[in-house]
């Protein structure tokens, strides 16, 4: 019986062997694929902006919930859209302020201005998490959504300058935009005055933001690969 | 940062019981609320977009009724896309409804919008927390075209599942990606009031668990952008219900299917248990060992092989079985009576019998040698069985103790006057040198006066009388074929004894002894001419059989005893052999009565070289096989 047992035994764990490197090798992250070398993993590019939408759609609906908290905890007495408005660090760059103008605007430039955003948005995301982590009136989850934000906004740059790469490739869009290396440029007109803006002003500012992101992404995607899901 | 938290946590402590979750874009009907003692303004009541490029606001005069004509107030609104912003009035009236509409272009997205009123003479109603940002006032429009299917019913026919569907409002731009929408699914039962409420998903169908049968249920729809608040109105509701479904034609199939697969796979488990069963019963149920004793075959038992059985308990066998006397011969049944005078009997027992009784309890069992009263007398008074016990008494013993009064008639025995006669042509040989301590009887039957404590029971009359042996009665052959045979006999049961062949000796010399006139073994034999001869031969209806003690014992007095057998023989008066105080019951014979071993024989004490005998331990067993061969 043991003698039958064995071989039997083997081959039962040189399969599942197999099974976990195959599973193994799946789950880990394809390398970057250039003009589609033979054994990567290649995702189509619907598939990429799905991706990037969903966690767009993920890091508005912490950004809401952030501010919703706030408005428990500061309770503003009075409306303070109009007060804010001006003071949003992001103000400076033009967006488009409804679908038809998202609409009409040429798909460069549209993703110049999601990429403008996101880039705007990484260091005061971070900095805001480092004030709430320092202090201890807010909650630990509070402190772990805004780090749960701030991871979000540099995995989202990062999902849109491949799918930028990605459209390059395609040819979808040209060249005009810079790449990876454009986004030095893209902080530039954005000044440092989100150092004076209070935390309330700055969560509100940034649910604004990840609204706006987050529609020009869905627009972006309809436009380009309009298949299932416009 | 440090200053905005301070005042912050206060608030957050006065206001926490306070639901405040609210956006700016809900602040307008608050204050209305709470202000209510003053005189209501005209204000804003609502301000909503459906699909995040138009949106509506709605004014009322409040409390001012001299305005509420329209025209009267107008709207002015400012739209915060730089600071140079300018208050413009409202592009679209509708004033039958009190509405200002704004257009796609009259709409932008993401920026703050203040909404104002202002009255013909310039009086400007205006609050600050009636600004918003069009993407916090979205209440999208209910989702249309709702239906539903039954996807399954359960297989205890109680509930069943559905799908329902519909379509995205319209008006709202999904498919452009403009707007996401979550969804809520709302059912109930028809006659309650509470509604259910499922988990907001994108999608727009839902399945719906667990509905009972034959109810009916309410449905509707409602839905909201994603990660916002405001939810918009509740669609249109749709009533389903499923009624009974027969649906036997299924379910019926698969029980046929389950019976007979059961059945089946029982079949094939007997059939695996019946032709295994000797090995499933080695497993489930191990043989236990069974007790087994050293040197006996338990098949013996079984097969009824007593004799075998008898040799091996009476340690005919190397390590057989102990037996209280494996010393006594169980092969020459005999019976003796012992009768005693009454006159002198009873005076006389009557003393020795409270005495003996007395010594008997008090004493401890002795060895033959002990004094004993013998009778050396016996007279005979009944035909049958009568003896008197002589006048000769020896040093007492034990045994005499047990004066056992005889049944003088053994009643019930045709053959037993025969047996008497001869008896008492053997009286002779009772041993004068022991007193029996049996006493015997006259011819009336038993009395029990000089009864000592223990005896034998020699026989059982049929009339019922007991025919009690005496302590002394010593066992003669009955004759020298009975005694050879019953040597024999003996001599199969007692392999290691070897005193067959003594005691074949001694059985002629014994002959003149033997008492019984039947073969039933009237041994009364004196201590110091010992019998060990068996008489195991067949009595014919003897009533009486005795069993030769061992001859072990009297191994040594044997020899003694033979050598004065000649000499006591013609002499000695007929005594009645000593009764052993016990004795054991042999078998019953045909006339249902109680056929007794001998007594063993003891020695009588003017023999003191002689070792004593054991004293009255008649274990002496009979087995039926001997019963057989002591059976006529």
């Amino acid at each position: 019986m043991s003698g039958q047992m064995r071989p039997a035994c083997s081959v039962w764990l040189l399969l599942v062997c197999l099974v976990l490197y195959s599973r193994l090798k799946v789950a880990a992250s394809a390398p970057t694929c250039t003009n589609g070398q033979a054994g990567c993993h290649v995702l189509s590019l619907a598939n990429l902006f799905d991706r990037v939408i969903q966690h767009s759609a993920r890091m508005h609906g912490i950004s809401n919930d952030l501010h919703s908290e706030f408005e428990l905890y500061f309770l503003p007495s009075k409306n303070q859209i109009g007060r804010v408005s001006r003071n949003c660090h992001t103000s400076t760059i033009l967006t488009p302020n409804g679908k038809e103008n998202a609409q009409r605007m040429a798909r460069e430039e549209l993703t110049e201005v999601i990429l403008k955003l996101l880039v705007a948005w990484g260091d005061p995301l971070w900095h805001f998490h480092q004030s709430l982590a320092h202090n201890h009136e807010f909650s630990n989850f509070s402190s772990n959504k805004s780090l749960e934000m701030s991871d979000m906004v540099h995995e989202l740059r990062k999902g849109v300058q491949k799918v930028i790469e990605k459209m390059k490739m395609l040819g979808i869009i040209g060249n005009s935009l810079g790449g990876l290396g454009s986004s030095e440029s893209l902080l530039a007109p954005v000044s440092a005055e989100w150092r004076l803006m209070k935390d309330y002003d700055l969560l509100y500012c940034f649910r604004r933001d990840s609204s706006k992101i987050q529609n020009y992404l869905k627009i972006l995607k309809c436009r380009i690969v309009p298949e299932h899901g416009c | 940062m440090a200053d905005v938290f301070s005042p912050g946590l206060l608030l957050m402590l006065m206001m926490s019981s306070l639901d405040w979750l609210s956006t700016p874009g809900s602040a307008f009907l608050f204050d209305r609320d709470q202000a209510k003692s003053a005189p209501l303004e005209p204000h804003f009541t609502e301000c909503v977009s459906r699909d995040l490029e138009t949106f509506r606001c709605w004014w009322s005069p409040g409390s001012f009724q001299n305005l509420s004509s329209p025209g009267a107030l107008r709207v002015f609104y400012l739209r915060k896309d730089s600071p140079l912003s300018e208050w413009k009035e409202c592009p679209e009236y509708n004033h039958l409804n009190r509405e200002c509409f704004f257009d796609t272009s009259h709409t932008s997205v993401w920026l703050p919008y203040c909404m104002q009123l202002r009255s013909q003479n310039n009086v400007t109603y205006f609050n600050e927390e009636d600004c918003f940002t069009v993407e916090n006032i979205v209440r999208p429009d209910p989702p249309v075209s709702l239906n539903w299917t039954l996807l399954k019913v359960s297989p205890s026919g109680l509930s069943y599942d559905v799908m329902v569907s519909w379509e995205p409002p319209p008006s709202a731009d999904v498919r452009g990606g403009w707007m996401r929408i979550q969804y809520e699914v709302q059912y109930r039962d028809r006659n309650t009031t509470n509604w259910e409420a499922l988990e907001m998903q994108p999608h727009t169908q839902q399945t719906i668990y667990g509905l009972q049968i034959g109810i009916e249920y309410e449905v509707h729809i409602r839905c909201r952008m994603q990660a916002f608040t405001k939810f918009g109105e509740f669609s249109d509701s749709i009533f389903m219900q499923v009624t009974e479904i027969p649906s036997t034609d299924f379910t019926a199939p698969l029980t046929l299917i389950l019976i007979f697969g059961t059945v089946g796979i029982l079949i094939v488990i007997m059939l695996i248990v019946i032709s295994q069963q000797q090995r499933l019963m080695m497993i489930l149920l191990p043989p236990v060992p069974a007790p087994k004793i050293k040197g006996i075959d338990s098949d013996l038992l079984k097969k009824g092989k007593l004799e075998e059985l008898n040799f091996i308990l009476n340690g005919g066998s190397i390590g057989g079985l102990q037996t209280f006397s494996p010393d006594f011969y169980q092969d020459e049944p005999w019976v003796e009576f012992i009768e005693v005078d009454e006159e002198e009997a009873d005076s006389r027992e009557k003393e020795d019998d409270q005495a003996s009784d007395t010594q008997k309890l008090l004493a401890p069992p002795q060895p033959i040698s002990d004094h004993r009263t013998i009778r050396c007398s016996e007279t005979f008074r009944h035909p049958e069985e009568v003896f008197d016990h002589g006048s000769c008494y020896s040093a007492d013993r034990l045994e005499e103790d047990s004066k056992v009064q005889m049944d003088a008639p053994p009643p019930g025995q045709a053959g037993d006057k025969e047996s008497s006669t001869e008896f008492a042509e053997r009286t002779p040989a009772l041993d004068r040198c022991r007193a029996p301590p049996v006493q015997t009887q006259t011819g009336t039957p038993q009395t029990w006066v000089n009864t000592d404590f223990y005896t034998q029971v020699s026989n059982v009359m049929p009339s019922g009388g007991v025919v009690l042996s005496p302590g002394q009665q010593l066992r003669t052959q009955e004759s020298t074929p009975a005694s050879e045979h019953g040597a024999q006999t003996k001599g199969k049961q007692r392999d290691e004894s070897g005193d067959m062949d003594g005691q074949r000796q001694k059985e002629p010399q014994f002959h003149l002894l033997v008492v019984d006139p039947e073969g039933s073994g009237y041994t009364t034999e004196s201590n110091c001419w010992q019998n060990s001869t068996p008489s195991n031969s067949p009595n014919p209806g003897a009533g009486y059989q005795t069993i030769p003690p061992p001859p072990v014992e009297i191994k040594p007095a044997a020899s003694a005893d033979a050598n004065r057998l000649p000499y006591i023989l013609p002499d000695s008066p007929q005594l009645v052999a000593p009764v052993a105080d016990y004795t054991v019951v042999q078998e019953l014979d045909t006339h249902h009565s109680l056929l007794l071993d001998p007594t063993p024989i003891q020695s009588p004490p003017p023999c003191p070289s002689q070792p004593p005998l054991k004293t009255q331990i008649p274990v002496e067993y009979i087995t039926p096989d001997l019963l057989g061969n002591l059976l006529p």
